[in-house]
């Protein structure tokens, strides 16, 4: 062989290996991180998806459940947090519940990582950081980053064009990795689908009252600061956004989830379950194309420029100013739109209580921040500690 | 410094790298990494490992299909197919210029639809119609420029259309509807295009072309040639019929299975190991550059210079961005093949989106547009190719001279898809 080729070879084997090495360090260190969680006063127990569906036993989608409250055949709410793990807020509000809520009545069942393959991996293309750090009293807690997908590693590859159980509308290839659009599930079907089909089983067998999945958006989507409703769910969205615009400091509106879009939390629960589902959207401009420098203080912060000239320019759904959208902004409003629902609820249907306290609200996450919230893992009981 | 002006100043340190990197011959794919790695630089990043890593797999899928598709082609070019498919349609046709003309171009079409490469679309079928059009009295200029053409709007054809593909992507909008909006232009724009270069074609003098042209194996018959591709569609079919117990195959294994039926239908044994090798060597320097491309969107990302670009690009006034894409589209593809459609085609499709425009047939028209930067300096990759294959010896300006007109068809074509966008929504309906 020719010395040059041969060294050429060589020096570009080394590169290859020296650009490899590492980088397979970190995405192995990232989809091996623990998140700790703290159980709080209220959870009474937690049990696996595979208690309900024994087809994602031993899948990495086979997720947490964190039961609060006893089934006393008063009302019951799923919360899900990490249906598209990229979307922060709604993890940080399903750990604080956990952390922090107490049950006067009925049960809150919580899966902070809905999809538990989607929060091991970062989108090719879009620069994210692997993971994002909340401060606390304590220290810092560290969450893995996440994609809208379920992970390749774990389900590939993708059809030619998904079509979706059971309505056979024809969906975009990578969906049939998106979680959100693969309700009601299927189950021998893609792994996300079987994780899907598995909270069916759950929402089902639980008889569960409400279902609140909780997501961000982009500023340039136009469902964006809203709760998107099942039509048999739209007295108690209409009132809770009415009395959240009136008494949680902030505005949030309403709109019903269409027929023709399947696939999502908000269309397939409400007809295959008893459940009324609620999808809930706040701002965050990290997730928008014209973002600028992509890094964890853009997650944390909502602060961008670029966004912001584009705004400026008519072409966002949502206010950006100079402060950005923080992520307790945010937590905060999935929160004390929690608070209200569950309110609401109540009072609609007394029969089917549900009734919490200490979750935090709005005004008090913004004014103590997110991280005042979280436990210290290294305080908690060996048998009160899980990890995500 | 603001965001701003960090982000231009990035821009301007990435661009500066990739000029550099042309001026001592890198080629194009590692000019792309260097500005990739100058912009991390440049950014205070180093040289960040894992972001490098998860830019350079982007496009695997891609990549996959791009590899699997090409050996398929490869393999039914070496069982002597497409030499016994323009023998035939010769010998059928050679009186008849009009049928002549609509089945040369279906020849070609069809390599470059099935992978979204125009390259393969000149190595596979372009250097056998390249012989039939010179026996038929055009000039090598003329019958380069066809052969570039088509094989661009080849590669813009669907089912796999990388531009439409990438662009779509970057913006999580779905790969659906994109079939008549691209299948339409790029067929009818194939049929201008050789019916306005070959319009002095003389009858082909068919025993002088059958000469230069190889024979077949004996045995090569159509059914042969047909097999695979009906593999290719039953397994595309099974799927969209019965997705619920049909397994999921993904389209890189459905081009595997074509080629293995290319391989047991051919009528001569065939080299499977030395036909991957060769066309994985044919494919590195496109294979690479999807690598690079990748890793530079995603340095892009990380630095905000395609935050910049984007912001810029959706923020000008619509008919200034519509009226410059004759210049914009090309001129991309030539510095940054591929990575046009992430860098330059999501924040268009954004804004032709917010401003009311159909995306889908938007982007179609755009993608029409894109190959034609396939012929411009500094990479030109595939009009030297097709030069090449062609057996060109006059300069290059005159085969691009010939290029001009059908050009600025194409050019006005997919422009006008994108103004009438909203008109032909019809269109996009699978």
């Amino acid at each position: 062989m020719n010395p040059t080729v041969n060294w050429r070879k060589w020096l570009f084997g080394l590169i290859f290996l020296a650009v490899l090495i590492p980088a397979g360090l970190s995405f192995y260190r990232s989809r091996h991180l623990a998140e700790p969680v703290v159980l709080g006063p209220g959870v009474t127990g937690v049990k696996k998806l595979s208690n309900y569906f024994p087809g994602i036993k031993g899948s990495i989608n086979d997720a947490k459940i964190y039961i609060l409250g006893e089934d006393s055949g008063r009302g019951s709410v799923l919360i899900l947090g990490g249906s598209h793990p990229e979307e922060p807020a709604g993890r940080l509000a399903a750990w604080i519940i956990i952390e922090n809520a107490k049950m006067k009545a009925g049960r809150i069942l919580v899966i902070p990582t809905a999809n538990p393959s989607a929060s091991t991996s970062t989108r090719p293309g879009g620069a994210y950081p692997p993971d994002y750090s909340i401060k606390t009293p304590w220290g810092e807690q560290k969450f893995r980053q996440g994609d809208r997908w379920s992970n390749p590693l774990d389900q590939w590859p993708d059809p030619e064009v998904y079509i979706h159980y059971p309505s056979k509308q024809q969906l975009a290839y990578m969906d049939v990795r998106n979680q959100n659009r693969t309700w009601p599930g299927r189950h021998d079907g893609l792994m996300t689908e079987k994780t899907c089909y598995a909270m069916t089983q759950l929402i089902r067998q639980e008889k569960i009252d409400l279902v609140i999945d909780l997501h961000e958006a982009e500023l340039q989507y136009p469902v964006i600061s809203t709760i998107v409703v099942h039509p048999k769910g739209q007295d108690l969205a209409a009132l809770a956004s009415m009395t959240i615009s009136a008494e949680e400091g902030f505005d949030i509106g309403v709109e019903y989830s269409p027929e023709a879009l399947r696939g999502l939390s908000h269309r397939e629960i409400g007809d295959w379950t008893e459940a009324i589902p609620l999808l809930m959207e706040t701002p965050e401009p990290f997730l928008d194309a014209t973002r600028g420098k992509t890094d964890q203080n853009l997650l944390l912060t909502g602060r961008d420029e670029f966004v912001r000239k584009a705004g400026k320019h008519g072409l966002l759904f949502e206010k950006l100013d100079e402060k950005g959208w923080p992520v307790d902004l945010r937590v905060g409003r999935h929160l004390s739109s929690i608070i209200v629902i569950l309110k609401t609820w109540s009072e609609l249907r007394p029969d089917r209580l549900i009734e919490a306290e200490e979750i935090p609200r709005y005004s008090e996450v913004v004014g103590k921040t997110t991280g005042f919230y979280l436990k210290d893992p290294a305080r908690a009981p060996a048998n009160r500690l899980f990890f995500e | 410094m603001s965001p701003t002006l960090s982000a231009l100043f990035i821009l301007l340190v990435m661009v500066a790298a990739y000029v550099a990197a042309q001026l001592i011959k890198l080629s194009t794919e590692l000019s792309i990494f260097v500005a990739a790695v100058a912009g991390a630089l440049a950014g205070g990043h180093w040289l960040p490992v894992r972001q490098i890593a998860e830019g350079a797999i982007t496009y695997l899928d891609i990549c996959l299909i791009f590899l699997t598709a090409t050996l398929f082609m490869n393999l039914v070019r070496e069982a002597g197919g497409v030499a016994f498919a323009v023998r035939s349609i010769l010998k059928r046709f050679h009186h008849q210029k009009v049928v002549l003309f609509l089945l040369l171009v279906i020849l070609l079409l069809i390599p470059g639809a099935l992978t979204g490469a125009g390259s393969v679309t000149v190595l596979i079928t372009g250097s056998l119609v390249a012989i039939v059009l010179k026996y038929m009295g055009l000039p090598e200029t003329k019958v380069a420029a066809i052969i570039f053409l088509i094989a661009g709007l080849s590669a813009a054809a669907p089912p796999v259309s990388l531009w439409a593909m990438m662009t779509a992507a970057g913006i999580n909008m779905p790969y659906v509807g994109f079939f008549l909006p691209l299948l339409i232009p790029c067929l009818l724009a194939s049929l201008a295009v050789i019916f306005i270069l070959g319009w002095k074609a003389k009858p082909v003098d068919l025993e002088k072309a059958l000469k230069e042209i190889p024979e077949p194996p004996g045995k090569m018959n159509w059914w042969r040639i047909a097999l695979p591709f009906l593999v290719f569609l039953l397994l595309i079919l099974a799927g969209r019929l019965f997705p619920f117990s049909f397994p999921v195959l993904g389209l890189p294994l459905i081009f595997a299975l074509a080629a293995l039926t290319a391989f047991l239908a051919s009528p001569v044994k065939l080299n499977i190991w030395k036909v991957s090798i060769e066309t994985t060597q044919q494919l590195l320097p496109l294979i690479g550059t999807l690598t690079c491309v990748g890793i530079l969107v995603q340095i892009m990302t990380l630095t905000g210079v395609r935050g910049l670009i984007a912001v810029s690009v959706v923020t000008l006034p619509v008919a200034m961005v519509i009226a410059s894409l004759f210049i914009t589209l090309p001129v991309s593809e030539a510095v940054l093949m591929w990575g046009a459609a992430p860098v330059l085609g999501v924040p268009l499709v954004l804004l032709f989106n917010t401003r009311g425009f159909n995306p889908v047939i938007a982007l179609a028209g755009m993608s029409l547009i894109w190959p034609l930067g396939d012929a411009l300096p500094p990479t030109a990759i595939i009009g030297r190719l097709t030069m090449n294959v062609v057996g060109v010896k006059e300069p290059y300006s005159k085969f691009l001279k010939q290029c001009l007109i059908p050009g600025l068809i194409i050019v006005a074509l997919g422009m006008l898809m994108i103004i009438f966008s909203k008109q032909l929504g019809f269109l996009a309906v699978f």
